[in-house]
């Protein structure tokens, strides 16, 4: 290993420059938690602990709590206090890998969820399944339909009535800590190669059919979303070969990139952009053999316990300079082009945010059918049994 | 007289009523729950759909990884749980400072404190690349990889079930009458015969009960692979939740789950009949 800094735990002076800046406010409080790791400690007590949450005098109309559900680093935790701040609303916020975990907790019932976080693909089997509840969008004034490009907002729109209001758009490449790794991979093939050879033992895969089973596709030249099954065959079979050479399946992948352990990951590209602001060796690839563009959205599931908070949640994020501040911190780009009018020169030309044209070209969205579909289901929990 | 034992047994039947429903509707109706999606069929969009089907069962071999690495690790996470854990009961129950002891029993309770998820948490940064292999990196063992290996798993397991196993083994070892051990010297027995002679045998239900606990534990686990061997040793554990929570077969998963309690009811069975015979002979030849 080399002997540079970021292979060692953080060192007191470090630790104290960090603060100081923080207390200065040149970098926000999640950047201070995640560099310093204090921020997984106080994650994982918070939600051990519940009688510690601030109870708040003022609870008014909306209550005092509000459980969302979403994605691992895909807020700016100073936004939701914020809120919190503001409406007296505890945030309870569960993290969760893929939307085959969510439709799980959904179908069994009884999740106590407010708000969600699905991709996409999901939300026209949710209508069907009758879970997620069409929305009021007088309740949602945040919320200008007219500034979200259709391509990215038009799945929120199921027979006519609106079940969604968009969050984010992204892609699903991968990253490389170009220190470890100096062949420079270009596309998904070139992913599995290094991953079966110079890079063994050091790569992760997403713990999440689409994208897991989706790159293994494309390496092998077919659709991210195909559910044919001889092609799904393939790439079981690629997946296996290429386990014993991995780091680890996992979703929640920062924290193995950030320790040196992992130098290869399927990503996000607001995963990207966080591990490249502190390790600027990390660099993020749109796979030259396809890969996925993606929406993400708000949702209200059917029996939200605290429907108002819900929809003040939501609307404060669909405010153009929320969004933008929490764009700053997670890295992922707004579909509302008010926010996107508002956005810093560093955002709207960062390449990891806006890839070229010529690179999204390959890039599809996830289909309905592959999120139900018997055969990638089984496919993915065959390679993790394997 | 009669009256009274009239009451009593009224008394028996209320007191025992809120375990028996308990039993019921907390252990006997999901296990039939269980049974019968294991023969029903994935509805379309996942989950449970009626029928009758022999299909999940025929099916079991392709968990087969699942079920021979858990019928491994377990076996091996309670014998080296054991290992660790005697040495310190024994210590804890007949050598330590009596002034030291209580305290010395409450470090180990005081770990349980706190919840498993957060302590193994922990283990992810104590043993991932910025922690203790970057101090070994340091005094020249370089590329050292210890998380998410079998070894860090089984780390894991002595770490999270040691409690479990030092308890039995310490109150049997507590309860020893040190005569018995004096005597054993007095008629000539080196300390190590007297440990193996006297101490042990007398110490088996500690043993037996401590090993019962970790094992049957360790053949649900899921948390610790998970976390410490990151989602590549894989227990059945980790199949079910998998089945339940991702793919959403819930036939197959009740399919592996039924299988699993009926292994467990062998094998526990099995080890229960022999440490019966292994300490009654050992009752016999300490005390005859």
């Amino acid at each position: 290993m080399s002997n540079n800094n970021n292979d060692k735990p953080i060192t007191a002076t470090k630790f104290m420059k960090e603060f100081h800046r923080y207390q200065k406010g040149s970098i926000s409080r999640r950047q201070f938690l995640g560099v310093t790791g204090l921020g997984t400690a106080m994650a994982v007590m918070a939600t051990a602990m519940p009688a510690l949450l601030p109870r708040t005098a003022f609870a008014g109309e909306l209550g005092d709590r509000l459980v969302f559900s979403t994605w691992p680093n895909y807020h700016d935790q100073a936004n939701v206090d914020q809120f919190t701040k503001a409406t007296g609303v505890n945030v309870h916020i569960n993290a969760f890998g893929s939307n085959e975990e969510m439709l799980a907790k959904l179908q069994a019932g009884g999740t106590g969820w407010d708000v969600f976080v699905p991709t996409n693909y999901t939300i026209e089997e949710y209508v069907k399944l009758d879970l997620i509840q069409e929305l009021d969008l007088s309740k949602l004034p945040n919320y200008d339909a007219g500034s979200n490009d259709p391509k990215f907002a038009g799945p929120a729109t199921v027979n006519g009535k609106v079940y969604a209001v968009p969050k984010n758009w992204g892609t699903t490449g991968f990253i490389v800590n170009s220190k470890k790794i100096t062949s420079g991979p270009k596309s998904w093939k070139d992913f599995f190669d290094v991953t079966m050879n110079a890079g063994s033992g050091h790569t992760i895969l997403h713990d999440y059919q689409l994208t897991t089973i989706g790159a293994a596709l494309c390496a092998l030249g077919h659709s991210f979303n195909s559910i044919d099954a001889k092609e799904l065959a393939a790439a079981e079979a690629l997946l296996i070969e290429s386990k014993p050479h991995l780091f680890a399946i996992t979703s929640d992948y920062q924290p193995g990139m950030r320790s040196g352990d992992g130098w290869m990951s399927i990503c996000w590209n607001g995963d990207a952009t966080q591990l490249k602001r502190d390790i600027p060796e990390m660099e993020y690839v749109v796979a030259t053999d396809g890969g996925e563009i993606w929406t993400d959205f708000y949702c209200i599931p059917k029996g939200a316990p605290h429907l108002e908070a819900a929809y003040a949640f939501i609307n404060n994020f669909q405010d153009p300079a929320v969004q933008v501040s929490d764009a700053q911190v997670h890295g992922y780009a707004p579909t509302d082009a008010r926010a996107l009018a508002l956005q810093p020169k560093s955002l709207s030309t960062d390449p990891i945010l806006h890839p070229a044209a010529e690179l999204m070209s390959g890039l599809e969205f996830g289909a309905a059918q592959t999120l139900t579909d018997p055969i990638r289901a089984e496919v993915m929990a065959s390679f993790k049994s394997a | 007289m009669k009256e009274q034992s009239k009451s009593n047994r009224w008394l028996t039947a209320v007191l025992l009523t809120p375990t028996g429903l308990w039993f019921a509707f907390m252990l006997v109706l999901p296990l039939i729950v269980i049974l019968v999606f294991s023969f029903g069929e994935r509805a379309p969009v996942g989950g449970y759909a009626g029928g009758f089907t022999l299909e999940h069962y025929a099916n079991l071999g392709a968990r087969l990884k699942a079920f021979t690495n858990t019928l491994t690790y377990a076996p091996v996470g309670t014998l080296l749980s054991l290992l660790v854990a005697y040495p310190l009961a024994y210590y804890l129950a007949i050598k330590v400072n009596r002034r030291y002891k209580l305290i010395l029993l409450v470090l180990v309770i005081v770990p349980f404190w706190t919840s498993l998820l957060i302590r193994t948490y922990a283990w992810i940064y104590i043993l991932g690349g910025k922690g203790l292999p970057s101090i070994l990196d340091w005094i020249g063992f370089e590329g050292v990889r210890l998380i998410n290996t079998p070894g860090a798993v089984l780390m894991g397991i002595v770490y999270g079930y040691l409690p479990l196993m030092v308890f039995p083994i310490y109150v049997s070892l507590e309860k020893l009458n040190k005569s018995y051990l004096e005597a054993s010297s007095d008629l000539g027995a080196s300390p190590y015969k007297t440990f193996m002679q006297v101490t042990l045998p007398l110490s088996m239900p500690g043993v037996a009960t401590g090993c019962m606990l970790v094992f049957i534990l360790l053949m649900g686990e899921f948390l610790i692979p998970a976390f410490l061997g990151g989602g590549k040793v894989f227990f059945i554990g980790n199949a079910l939740v998998d089945l339940f929570l991702q793919s959403r077969n819930w036939p197959f998963g009740s399919a592996i789950s039924i299988t699993l309690v009926v292994i467990m009811l062998i094998t526990v069975s099995l080890y229960m009949r022999m440490t019966m015979r292994n300490s009654k002979t050992g009752v016999d030849e300490s005390l005859m």
